[in-house]
């Protein structure tokens, strides 16, 4: 298009799009966005059409999460929008950059209760990083200019750009606007001399390692670190990957499904260094008895995260790749925690994971390790919420964060199948498979369709036990054993329901089938259903029931099969 | 516990919601509110709030919000000063 020519503001949106690398978006069409669709057609801009806006903005989640860029979907005015609420909920708790694009009823009519006419600004107020309503086209391109930024900057999140039809197809010429460059956060000289104090003088440091390492791009900076000073560590469910895999020291998660020896590490630890972590109540069981004799170092790019839960001793509100490898020059060679090495890695011993389940049962944590072990270098499991999900954190591993999709915030059932879908479109040579269970699956199983439309060779491993598995836990646990509205004994045949999809698949039941149908499903050219009927009498454990101490761990309490 | 807040805001229509939503939401009750226009793009929030919580929990939120210019905590004495003035 040659200068001074104008263009629709829908031409405009996906020309922004363009601009900012975008290669794919993830929506649903309807009437107020309909000549942004327009603009979409014959366009540089691909789009992936869900079944359902939540599935399109999970699978723009999974996107942005398996490829560190931001993800991008557009839905329509009202119950277009609505839908989208719920997966922007979980951008935000996940921090996931996230630019989601509605269409909005024209500016004319904005406040007349039109047809298909809602709040959206309203409603994204509570569960977006920010958001904008654009009525008045001059606005609407350096409006997403800023959209992409504030999603990536600082910590990550949802943006919204409600968009009336208008301004969709209003004339503009179009101009890229001025970009503000921001700089990065940088720590205080005096704050690092204090946090490298810190660490020199603990005789028991313990590292609390979150989701915010692997938005950072700060793994490698962080291995380094490790390698360097040899400190002990543990990860939450949102820091899973961001250690290697048999690192000296690594304990695995921490919290409510954490490993024992991670959370009694972390319970005798003199100093506890929080990297891009938020001391969230899964991971603490009892604040006030959390690492209680620990002197607290936070590292967080989120200056609001600094004392929320837990006053620090030390805290640096900066990016963590700045903040790494200053504090390893700082204390190289200047630990003394051999004896605490040794008594670290007692406690792994003394608490590793024990496989060995004999019987014709399939034991779906032995199952997964041997997945992760079964797995090629470039993979990834997206889950969903529930006892499979922490199964697949306890038991499997990952080479880095972006390997491991889990709605760790929100806990957001029908989470894993959109979210990979999105991985699988932002990598697609990878071996993708969502973990799922019974419940969670159904929740958004009309993004079946997407995979069928699009041949995406995702992998299903459906784990089944009748149940709403981590509900029924409870109740087993701590609700008498009234087990209100947690059956589902009378679910779909999930291999037939997918095979309407064009979705091969079997189903396995005894342990002596669970080698050769990983095998199957991953040996697959394209989508495979692995249905894995297990029985409900295994529950997630250890446990720290609520309200407790991460000190008092349950451990398993499983009738001998 | 009173806290009294300085803040200024970019003029958007919806930015007291914004500033409101998270006082209510991080748990603070507003007790009194002045807002005036400061010039053509910018608006002056001054906000009395109550609550059991340190005053830093709603600080540092309102702070990250993208129209938020400037949010200042004010000592006890400002606050008392305010409300007798």
């Amino acid at each position: 298009m040659e200068a001074g020519q104008k263009m629709r503001g829908a031409d405009a949106v996906i020309k922004v799009l363009a601009a900012h690398g975008v290669t794919t978006v993830f929506g649903y069409p309807g009437g107020a966005i309909m000549p942004i669709y327009d603009a979409l057609y014959g366009g540089p801009v691909e789009h992936l059409l869900s079944r359902h806006e939540q599935g399109a903005a999970f699978a723009a989640v999974g996107y942005a999460r398996a490829s560190g860029k931001t993800g991008v979907c557009f839905a329509t005015s009202g119950p277009g929008a609505t839908n989208l609420i719920t997966s922007l909920a979980d951008a935000l708790l996940d921090s996931v950059p996230l630019v989601a694009i509605t269409g909005q009823v024209s500016t004319s009519v904005i406040g007349t209760d039109a047809f298909q006419e809602i709040d959206v600004l309203g409603m994204s107020l509570s569960c977006t990083k920010h958001s904008f309503m654009v009525t008045d086209i001059n606005e609407l391109i350096p409006t997403l200019y800023r959209a992409f930024e504030i999603a990536a900057e600082g910590r990550p999140g949802p943006v919204l750009v409600d968009i009336p039809k208008d301004i969709q197809l209003a004339a503009l010429e179009y101009k890229t606007p001025l970009q503000s460059v921001n700089d990065e956060l940088q720590p205080l000289v005096a704050d690092l001399d204090a946090a490298a104090e810190l660490i020199k003088h603990a005789k028991k440091p313990m590292l609390y390692v979150g989701g915010g390492v692997g938005m950072a791009g700060a793994v490698a900076h962080l291995r380094q670190f490790i390698d360097t000073t040899g400190i002990p560590s543990v990860a939450t469910l949102k820091g899973l990957g961001s250690i290697a895999h048999g690192t000296k020291g690594y304990l695995g998660m921490l919290g409510m499904h954490g490993g024992k020896g991670a959370n009694l590490a972390v319970q005798e630890c003199d100093l506890l260094m929080v990297v891009g972590a938020r001391f969230d109540d899964r991971v603490t069981g009892r604040l006030a008895s959390f690492a209680s004799n620990a002197k607290v170092l936070h590292l967080d790019i989120d200056a609001a995260e600094i004392g929320k839960l837990r006053q620090a001793d030390v805290a640096i509100a900066a990016e963590l790749s700045i903040v790494l490898p200053a504090l390893t020059a700082a204390v190289a060679g200047k630990l003394d925690i051999a004896q605490w090495q040794v008594d670290v890695e007692e406690l792994s011993r003394k608490h590793q994971w024990n496989y060995q389940h004999p019987g014709d049962l399939i034991y779906a944590p032995a199952m997964l390790r041997r997945l992760a072990n079964k797995l090629p270098e470039d993979s990834v499991v997206a889950c969903d919420v529930g006892q499979h999900q922490m199964w697949v954190a306890q038991h499997m591993w990952f080479r880095r964060p972006e390997d491991h999709l889990s709605s760790a915030g929100l806990g957001t059932m029908g989470f894993g199948l959109p979210a990979a879908i999105g991985a699988q479109v932002a990598r697609p040579d990878a071996t993708v498979v969502t973990v799922s269970g019974d419940g969670s699956f159904m929740m958004n199983v009309q993004e079946l369709t997407t995979i069928k439309r699009r041949k995406l060779p995702v992998k299903i491993l459906l784990i089944d036990n009748q149940k709403l598995g981590m509900v029924k836990q409870w109740q087993q646990l701590f609700f008498e054993e009234r087990y209100s509205e947690t059956d589902l004994s009378d679910n779909p045949n999930f291999v037939l329901m997918a095979s309407a999809f064009d979705i091969p698949g079997r189903t396995i039941t005894r342990a002596d089938q669970v080698e050769q149908g990983l095998d199957e499903m991953l040996n697959s050219s394209g989508p495979y259903m692995l249905h894995v009927s297990i029985d409900d009498i295994f529950n997630v454990w250890p446990l720290v029931p609520p309200g407790a101490s991460n000190s008092d761990m349950m451990d398993q309490m499983e009738k001998q099969t | 516990m009173m806290h009294a807040l300085e803040i200024t805001v970019q003029q958007r229509p919806e930015v007291l919601e914004r500033v409101l939503r998270v006082t209510r939401h991080r748990g603070f009750k507003v007790t009194q509110m002045q807002v005036r226009i400061n010039d053509d793009t910018s608006m002056a929030v001054d906000l009395w709030v109550e609550a059991e919580r340190a005053i830093e929990l709603l600080s540092t939120q309102l702070d990250k919000l993208i129209d938020v210019m400037h949010c200042k905590v004010l000592p006890a004495v400002s606050l008392d000063q305010a409300a007798n003035s």
